[in-house]
């Protein structure tokens, strides 16, 4: 570099700096929107409401004297309307009832036992 | 002879391609996103709305009584469902009303006990027209089939005379 002078080695620094930074700042934008997208859809897509409504349907039901075909109702509802498959039983141990609900829509499966009170 | 004045400008040369390259890049990644994130955080929300509203209105007042929503689907009163929907979706703490819209079907397995009848409308505040975006929200709901509604839901015997049967509440929310 014997004949160059130096006084653009500077300028050259300055415009990989800011060029730098732009990159930096787009890339910050591109994966905002993502973030956004990603938060909303994994809210959306978690059935929170369906399993609640599911699972105090089926404990209600556990109340009534003739619950036969409101459980039947509860699985073929949700097999059909809400694509998730549903399957709940009870029994009984000293003097509390055992109601274990399974809860599954191919995503997201849930599974608990809930004991009554 | 060759002189090494040409040096920088090859490197500059190269450092703008590869930032017009990322550039590119960006671009053309940010534009396959062909929804925005904004859709489903609006979605999310009317959601979130539209459900809790439903809760609130299966909740009865006390263990002995029926809530809002079970009387409404018994009796079919749609009427009363479009109010306190309404304005449960729509009343806002500033004056005036927000601008959301329902539609609510009933959805219920025949009396045979295994085919499900999603076509029995409840209420709507107008009609869903084409190019709007509705989000479903749905809640079930235990009634008493004893005043024959919805007509073919009834099972031909009743153990205990109650004829209970659950039916699903299925409502699509839109702003409009």
């Amino acid at each position: 570099m014997a004949g160059l002078r130096e006084d653009a080695q500077w300028i050259v620094l300055m415009g990989f700096l800011v060029s730098f930074s732009l990159f930096f700042l787009a890339t910050i934008l591109d994966q905002s929107v993502m973030v956004g997208q990603t938060t909303a859809e994994a809210v959306s897509e978690f059935p929170k409401d369906d399993i609640r409504e599911i699972r105090s349907a089926i404990i209600e039901s556990y109340t009534m004297p003739d619950h036969a075909a409101v459980q039947n109702d509860i699985t073929v509802l949700a097999l059909s309307r809400q694509n998730a498959i549903v399957t709940f039983s009870a029994s009984s141990v000293g003097p509390y009832t055992l109601i274990s609900i399974h809860y599954n829509n191919g995503v997201t499966a849930y599974n608990e036992t809930w004991r009554s009170p | 002879m060759v002189n090494t004045e040409g040096q920088l400008f090859t490197i500059e040369g190269v450092a703008a391609a590869l930032i017009m390259l990322a550039t590119a890049y960006i671009v053309v990644n940010a534009t396959s996103v062909y929804t925005p994130g904004d859709t489903h955080i609006n979605d999310m929300q009317l959601e979130t709305l539209g459900c809790d509203a439903l809760t609130i209105m299966n909740t009865p007042q006390n263990t002995s009584v029926q809530s809002p929503l079970q009387s409404m689907v018994e009796n079919r009163d749609g009427n009363a469902f479009r109010q306190m929907y309404t304005s449960l979706l729509n009343n806002r703490t500033e004056t005036g009303q927000d601008n959301v819209q329902f539609l609510a079907n009933v959805s219920y397995v025949r009396s045979d006990g295994k085919t499900v009848n999603s076509t029995t409308a409840l209420s709507m505040t107008r009609p869903l027209l084409a190019g709007e975006h509705a989000v479903r929200v749905t809640d079930l709901v235990i009634i008493n089939t004893t005043k024959n509604y919805p007509a073919d839901c009834r099972p031909a015997t009743c153990p205990s005379g109650a004829c209970n049967r659950t039916v699903l509440v299925e409502v699509y929310v839109w702003r409009g």
